[in-house]
């Protein structure tokens, strides 16, 4: 029951409310009375924030920003500058790096080169001593087949005459017989 | 009487004098609206004062978060206006802040939400109108009066247009106060009849406080989404009084 009246209390809100707005002047914001204080108080406050921001705050905090923005632009280029370093550095040894490379790529093409003519030049020079070996072995080898040719042919010789002069008298001579051999 | 009801929406907008103060037959008392706009530039104060003590390179949270807060109201300002809106900056920064606080104040319970008194918002507003209005004379000279006339439209619609765009204009200033004092009214009020409920359901009150913390959430965007919009549309207004043309 406490609780109906409550509830029924809260619904005419509006209603008391507006009773006793009639009675006075109404809402608080419409009472004249209270303008001139408020637009003072008003004026004063407000004055006394528009100079604390103008005057104290504005120009600090400005400079605050500018400054960081300053330090940052700064910090920027400054690592720029460093960044371009780098990369000439980076640059310069790559360039180092390739001419070395070309350089011992010239080496080893040149030294294969000379180890090439050099194995070919030995290899002719040798080439050229064993033929000549092989030709004067082959020469040797003639002259000493001559040789035993020559000896075997007066071994003939010898045991064709001994054979033939004990069978006939007249003993060819030399070169008859030598003749008929061959 | 609505002010003895623990559940009145409204009562969290009275004006309660502090210190009563009259110049000159005119009531000027320090209130409880006067203190939470102290309460707010004293945020701003703060947040600033602790943000720049140890200005470094590399800021820390503090510093961080009084620089995001410039670069995004100039970032803002730029986009809006370009550079011509340079000067202008201290201004719409000050705007910014001071409604932002002011908002995101107000959403602490049995604070006072100093933005939802149309008169402040007012204030604000036609001290823009009047500003934009100047500096759009001061700049273009009586040029300015072609932001009434739009380009490309056919001269014999002018007699329609040139009026609405009047009209336009001068609302300017009612629909920009209005639209912040309104959703500050609407989103405290409906946040207390939340609380209020919670509160006189007793056992029964977890489903309106389920209410109320969405809701909650909800009124913290709406309170960082007025200072925008309030600071946005200030910069538009400027834009056009810069350049009439566009």
């Amino acid at each position: 029951m406490k609780l109906l009246s409550k509830i029924l209390g809260i619904t005419f809100i509006p209603s008391i409310v507006f009773a006793e707005g009639q009675k006075s002047a109404g809402l608080p914001q419409m009472d004249i009375s209270t303008f001139p204080s408020q637009l003072f108080w008003l004026v004063v406050t407000f004055l006394i924030l528009y100079v604390f921001m103008s005057k104290y705050v504005i120009p600090s905090l400005r400079t605050t920003i500018e400054e960081r923005k300053d330090k940052i632009l700064g910090d920027i280029n400054e690592a720029e500058a460093v960044n371009n370093q780098a990369s000439l550095s980076l640059k310069e040894y790559d360039d180092k790096l390739n001419s070395a490379s070309n350089r011992s790529s010239e080496i080893i093409t040149s030294s294969k080169e000379e180890s090439s003519k050099y194995t070919s030049d030995l290899k002719s020079k040798s080439d050229d001593k064993i033929n000549k070996m092989i030709e004067e072995s082959m020469n040797r080898i003639k002259l000493q087949q001559k040789d035993s040719e020559n000896q075997v042919r007066e071994a003939t010789l010898v045991a064709v005459k001994s054979i033939v002069s004990k069978y006939i008298e007249n003993v060819p001579s030399d070169d008859e017989i030598s003749k008929k051999l061959n | 009487m609505a002010a003895d009801n623990p559940i009145d929406p409204i009562h969290q907008f009275e004006i309660s004098k502090i210190a009563p103060i009259q110049i000159g037959g005119v009531d000027i008392s320090f209130t409880n609206s006067s203190l939470f706009m102290v309460f707010a530039i004293s945020a701003v104060f703060l947040l600033f004062t602790l943000g720049l003590s140890k200005k470094s390179i590399i800021p820390n949270r503090m510093q961080m978060l009084s620089e995001m807060s410039y670069n995004f109201i100039a970032n803002m300002l730029r986009d809006q206006v370009g550079d011509q809106g340079r000067a202008y900056f201290p201004f719409i920064f000050s705007l910014f802040l001071f409604i932002f606080f002011c908002n995101f104040i107000g959403l602490i319970p049995y604070t006072f939400t100093v933005t939802s008194h149309l008169i402040v918002t007012f204030a604000f507003a036609a001290l823009i109108f009047l500003a934009v209005t100047i500096i759009g004379f001061v700049k273009n000279g009586l040029g300015y009066l072609r932001i009434f006339y739009p380009s490309g439209i056919p001269v014999y619609l002018a007699p329609l247009i040139v009026p609405i765009e009047i009209i336009s204009y001068l609302s300017k200033p009612i629909s920009l106060s209005v639209r912040l004092c309104a959703n500050m009214l609407a989103g405290h009020s409906i946040l207390k009849i939340f609380a209020g409920f919670t509160v006189m359901l007793g056992f029964l009150g977890f489903a309106p406080l389920v209410f109320l913390v969405v809701l909650y959430a909800l009124e913290t965007l709406i309170a960082a989404l007025q200072a925008y919009i309030f600071t946005i549309l200030t910069c538009i207004y400027l834009n056009d009084a810069l350049h009439p043309d566009h």
